[in-house]
């Protein structure tokens, strides 16, 4: 007997996923997601063991291709400075993000129209605040109200401020002489019990799972719930391509299971979740005669245009203690001063600061970010001198898109069922070269404002990409955007990519405040137009 | 998750563990108060971080070849500079057992990744400091797309208590 297809099959249970499922379950849709991870039990996670940096360094990286898990796929990445990071259970990559909460401004929704580069958006800001505040109370968000970097909030965020420590402190006094902003962070991080969850007990290891379930994750703030309402999540299921009818619509998916049986999930409605390395992969491996380039690709853009935010480091060290080991990472504070475009600095667009903590002695010997290895009698002293006394200036670039930087297919390498791995290709621009460097600058004088003696910079951090973004761009023209205003594919009514993948431009800010509103957008126009939805015979 | 070795000690022999403790000597050294490491990684140490990291038992085998030979900063220094990762490795065994050692924690004043209770009732020092109203006397920051050019806001609040005291936010969900 042929199986009941699914109202709608949701591929990959992150961050949009997860908002996509309890939406569309709450609505009274069937919904089945394919995830190619499993749960984890946050008591596994290695951030109050003593044995934590070193995991985080194999099996807690943020890059697979370092972690290299059964549920993992390998990325090819020998054209790129920056490699892409993600996780692959339910949660997906909310399991290991920082938990750093920022919206995208009004202005990177118009950066066409402002800065005469890159593209405008087909929605805007404005439209899609009502979203922010919903996902920030279903996220569950702690902040500050008041920001003057953004216009003015109607509702603020359903928590109180985190903390921002010593360090924050110091920062934050310096930013103050200079006359520049900052602001505490909005983190997706709970700041008192909220929503059946506890509070962040500050051991900043959110990187590697919040053993307290105080940092918002999607395998416990929206799956539960989803499931609760009925919605199947199968874990172990790698899918392999989306299956289309004579008629172009989407009947479903092709995915392995763990011990390689292949299974097919028919659909009425298909969402792509699975970010924005992942999401334009499925597409190219669903090619098929009637469409050669790929699913939904009749705009040649499916994976073109990556943009990962390229992401500089300054430390500064202080004379005094900071505890800076401890504390939301997450950011403590932020800054948007020179986030919009001044001609006169010799590029356009801008960057965000976030201000992280600093990690633990490992971290100090051997620095993940700036600073340097000392060894031998001098080595003691280092240690005392840097382990607690940091600050670090966390710098996101604006990225532009480019068609020039995109996925492919690898000939040559696949995952464990043999499905080709993505290969990444990827320059950074020298509008964003000059503006790091710009912006390393002006960190420099912060930290110096603040009192810091010593400062160190890494100009371009190889493992920084966290934010992956704009391989399968929204617009309102099919020839030059693969996704329409809301997320639906304009060559397949009934396929959605609601990931990261939609961004027309990647702002300088972490995304996924702003991928999780433009997700729960999409999937209320699914619930009000429901009824118009093209389906499959 | 890395596959779990039952003794990863089992495969290293008495040459090798002998010319891990001397570049663990050269690495960090005995200074002051603070033990050498090559004190510090007993076996059970060891043990501990190639449990946490089995995948680490080829690479530090690796650095530990006898062909590097016997002089500790000729072997760091060809590892450095054709085998950087082997390397990598070997440092990474010597400091993740000598910084998971309780005595070494407790010299550097380190505690671990504590649990702390957040106090989020009380005033926070950059509102008491008045950081946050300068920061809002300077007045909005964002570009205003309809201009292009920085917001300008009327009414904008010019302190913190100007912001609490303008209106009434309605509050939905949450606490």
């Amino acid at each position: 007997m042929a199986q009941e297809p699914a109202d709608v099959l949701i591929i990959g249970a992150g961050a949009s996923g997860g908002v996509v499922g309890k939406r569309l379950s709450e609505a009274g849709f069937s919904v089945v997601c394919l995830e190619q991870g499993d749960w984890l039990d946050r008591a596994d996670y290695p951030g109050n063991k003593l044995d934590w940096e070193l995991k985080a360094r194999k099996d807690w990286a943020t890059s697979p291709n370092i972690r290299g898990l059964a549920q993992d796929y390998p990325i090819v990445e020998e054209d790129t400075p920056v490699s892409p990071l993600m996780y692959n259970a339910v949660g997906g990559s909310t399991i290991i993000f920082a938990g750093a909460w920022p919206r995208a401004l009004p202005s990177d929704f118009r950066v066409r129209s402002l800065d005469g580069v890159a593209d405008d958006w087909p929605i805007d800001y404005f439209e899609l605040l009502p979203y922010f505040y919903r996902t920030d109370r279903d996220f569950g968000v702690s902040g500050l109200p008041g920001d003057p970097a953004y216009p003015p909030d109607t509702e603020d965020a359903p928590m109180p401020p985190l903390p921002i420590g010593s360090a924050g402190m110091k920062v934050a006094r310096g930013m103050t002489k200079l006359g520049w902003h900052w602001w505490p962070e909005f983190n997706s991080i709970n700041s008192v019990a909220y929503d059946g969850r506890r509070p962040c007990v500050q051991r900043s290891t959110c990187q590697s799972g919040c053993n307290e379930g105080a940092k918002a994750s999607t395998d416990l703030t929206h799956w539960p719930k989803a499931i609760a309402r009925g919605a199947q999540l199968v874990t172990g299921a790698r899918v392999r391509r989306i299956e289309t009818d004579a008629k172009g619509l989407a009947t479903g998916a092709t995915w392995i299971d763990r011990d390689g049986a292949e299974h097919f999930q028919p659909a009425r409605v298909v969402v792509l979740a699975a970010n924005a390395i992942g999401t334009p992969r499925l597409l190219l491996l669903s090619a098929s005669p009637a469409h050669p380039d790929g699913l939904a690709n009749s705009s040649g853009l499916v994976g073109k245009r990556l943009m990962m935010h390229p992401f500089a480091n300054v430390a500064g060290l202080f004379e005094e203690p900071l505890m800076s080991w401890q504390g939301q990472f997450g950011d403590l504070i932020e800054s948007l001063e020179f986030y919009e475009t001044d001609e006169k600095r010799g590029f356009v667009r801008g960057a965000r600061w976030g201000l992280a903590p600093t990690g633990g002695p490992i971290n100090t010997a051997l620095p993940s970010r700036a600073g340097e290895q000392i060894w031998g009698a001098d080595h003691h002293a280092h240690v005392r001198t840097h382990l607690g006394h940091g600050a670090n200036w966390g710098l996101f670039a604006e990225d532009l898109p480019d068609d020039a930087n995109h996925i492919t297919l690898s000939s040559a390498v696949t995952d464990a069922d043999g499905i080709p791995a993505p290969e990444v290709h990827y320059t950074m621009a020298d509008n964003a070269r000059r503006m790091l460097d710009f912006h390393i600058e002006r960190a420099t004088e912060s930290m110096e404002a603040a009192g810091a003696y010593k400062i160190d910079v890494d100009r371009l951090m190889r493992y920084s990409g966290w934010h992956l973004l704009g391989t399968a761009r929204m617009g309102d023209d099919p020839k030059t955007s693969v996704l329409d205003r809301w997320n639906r594919a304009h060559d397949v009514p009934n396929l959605y990519v609601v990931d990261g993948s939609c961004f027309v431009t990647s702002s300088g800010v972490n995304p996924t405040s702003t991928i999780v509103s433009i997700a729960l957008r999409a999937a209320d126009h699914m619930v009000e137009t429901r009824s118009e939805q093209q389906v499959p015979a | 998750m890395s596959t779990v070795i039952d003794d990863p000690l089992a495969s290293l022999g008495a040459g090798e563990l002998s010319t891990l403790r001397g570049v663990a000597n050269r690495l960090i050294p005995a200074t002051g108060e603070m033990p050498s490491a090559a004190d510090v990684l007993s076996d059970a140490r060891l043990r501990f971080v190639l449990s946490a990291r089995p995948d680490l038992l080829e690479p530090l085998r690796a650095s530990l070849r006898p062909d590097l030979g016997d002089v500790v900063a000729s072997r760091l220094e060809v590892l450095g500079r054709d085998e950087p990762a082997i390397l990598y490795a070997l440092q990474l065994v010597i400091v993740g057992g000598y910084y998971t050692d309780q005595g070494v924690r407790e010299l550097i004043g380190y505690p671990g990744q504590m649990a702390l209770e957040l106090r989020s009732w009380e005033y926070p020092a950059y509102l008491e400091e008045g950081l946050i109203d300068a920061v809002l006397a300077r007045g909005p920051v964002w570009r205003d797309p309809s201009t292009g050019q920085r917001a300008v806001i009327e009414d904008a609040p010019r302190t913190y208590a100007e912001r609490f005291s303008a209106f009434e936010r309605p509050r939905e969900g949450g606490l």
